[in-house]
């Protein structure tokens, strides 16, 4: 059951305040499981992808994965 | 201007006369010496030290080129332009840690430790992070040539300069008995001095004994002027002394050996610039680096670190050793700073060298000149 898109909406905008890039990866890996359809999801993807990244987070491989299997990174 | 009509300078030291005034004054000869002087050759722009662990980065400005360090995670000290290959933001603008990728704050492409390009969100369109035209394997960041050598990081922004240790090979060779680990003593061993002066002067002032006893009196009750030697080699100038006296604390202990030096240490200690602007100083149980940051004609930072050959050198002394060395070097800033005042006097035909005392001061503007000149066509190429 995914929360409300309101509360995840919320909880990025503090975690972008907050600079906290390993909160982040999960509020838009969560964002994607809710988008409902393909675009909005792998748009979502890309961002924890992106900061998975940044980070050094060990889920930047499964986003990158995820990403892959949709044609949507090389 | 020209910067061509040098000759005087190239003459035999006795007859010679120093650079022009405006060679410390002009923000434009300051703007035309860049390359000749600094891009095309090897230049200082900070210490292995400042980027201890993996990750670490820090940002440098290199005569307005924006650059930044970074020890990848395999260790290497690596230097890159400070630019995204995509609309051309600044990346790393204060020093931190880089646990993962570079990350541009402008688009989020981002860039591995060893600087290839391995994300560009979106760039196909929203959720599309691949697009034909955009080939990632041509857009990698611009890694600058770079060569560490005791703790410092040398770069050749051209690339086109000989391999540092071909340039360097005489010097290298020369201490190639401080070819050890060297320790940095750590934040009480580390300071900046911001003077008022031309880049050139405080280079000129360190090649030179000759005002020792004047300016450093203190240090002339040991380090007395009769015992210094000149150095003076294509790429490097300064001076030598036969008489260095070790710092003791109140108990009489001090700072252990370097391993392994020969007998001629036992007294001796020599100070040379790399040109253009990394100040070395060598001696038995503790060496320093001096890194010039111009900031324009008329303001250098000098960066001073000083370094041991036990990783925890006695933390008293080092102490009392950084504070005497910064006795030195302050009682510097009063010439380089009196002598780039009086670059404002009119008509000063760049004054004249003593043959006997001033050579290294001679062999350095001799450097320039040469450079300078070549780069202008009025001297022919090495």
């Amino acid at each position: 059951m995914s929360r409300p898109a309101g509360e995840i909406e919320a909880g990025l905008l503090a975690a972008h305040g907050a600079g906290d890039g390993t909160a982040l990866v999960g509020l838009y890996t969560e964002a994607a499981e809710a988008a409902g359809d393909v675009d909005r999801a792998c748009f979502f993807l890309t961002h924890a992808y992106i900061f998975a990244l940044e980070a050094g987070d060990a889920r930047a491989g499964a986003l990158y994965a995820r990403l892959k299997a949709e044609g949507r990174e090389s | 201007m020209s910067l061509s009509d040098l000759s005087d300078v190239l003459k035999p030291v006795a007859e010679a006369r120093g650079l022009p005034n405006a060679h410390y004054t002009s923000e434009e000869v300051f703007q035309a010496e860049r390359k000749p002087l600094w891009f095309d050759t090897w230049a200082g722009i900070c210490t292995a030290s400042d980027v201890p662990e993996p990750g670490d980065a820090r940002p440098v400005d290199f005569l307005g080129v924006p650059l930044f360090v970074l020890r990848g995670k395999d260790g290497v000290v690596r230097v890159f332009q400070n630019i995204c290959r995509h609309r051309g933001m600044i990346l790393v603008t204060e020093p931190r840690k880089i646990e993962g990728a570079i990350r541009c704050p402008y688009h989020s492409w981002c860039y591995s430790h060893e600087g290839r390009l391995v994300a560009t969100p979106h760039v196909g369109g929203p959720g599309h992070n691949t697009h034909p035209e955009m080939k990632r394997e041509e857009m990698g960041l611009m890694e600058v040539r770079a060569h560490v050598w005791m703790d410092v990081v040398f770069i050749n922004l051209s690339g086109d300069a000989p391999a540092f240790e071909e340039q360097h090979a005489k010097l290298i060779d020369r201490w190639g008995e401080f070819d050890v680990p060297l320790y940095h003593g750590g934040a009480d061993s580390t300071f900046t001095l911001i003077c008022r002066t031309n880049w050139k002067l405080a280079v000129e002032n360190y090649c030179e004994s000759y005002h020792l006893p004047w300016v450093h009196p203190g240090l002339n009750s040991y380090s007395r002027l009769e015992d210094h030697y000149h150095i003076m080699e294509p790429e490097f100038s300064g001076q030598g002394t036969e008489v260095y006296r070790q710092i003791e604390d109140e108990d009489g202990m001090r700072f252990p050996d370097f391993p392994g030096l020969s007998e001629k240490w036992d007294t001796a200690g020599e100070y040379v610039t790399v040109t253009p602007n990394v100040l070395l100083g060598v001696q038995r149980d503790h060496v320093f680096a001096i890194l010039l940051e111009p900031k324009g004609a008329g303001v250098t930072e000098e960066h001073i670190h000083l370094y041991y050959a036990v990783p925890e050198a006695p933390e008293g002394l080092r102490r009392k050793n950084a504070a005497q060395w910064r006795v030195v070097f302050e009682e510097d800033i009063g010439v380089v700073e009196g002598m780039q005042k009086a670059r404002g006097a009119w008509g000063y035909d760049g004054g004249r060298f003593s043959p006997a005392m001033d050579g290294p001061t001679h062999h350095f503007h001799r450097w320039v000149a040469e450079r300078l000149m070549r780069s202008e066509g009025a001297l022919a190429a090495e």
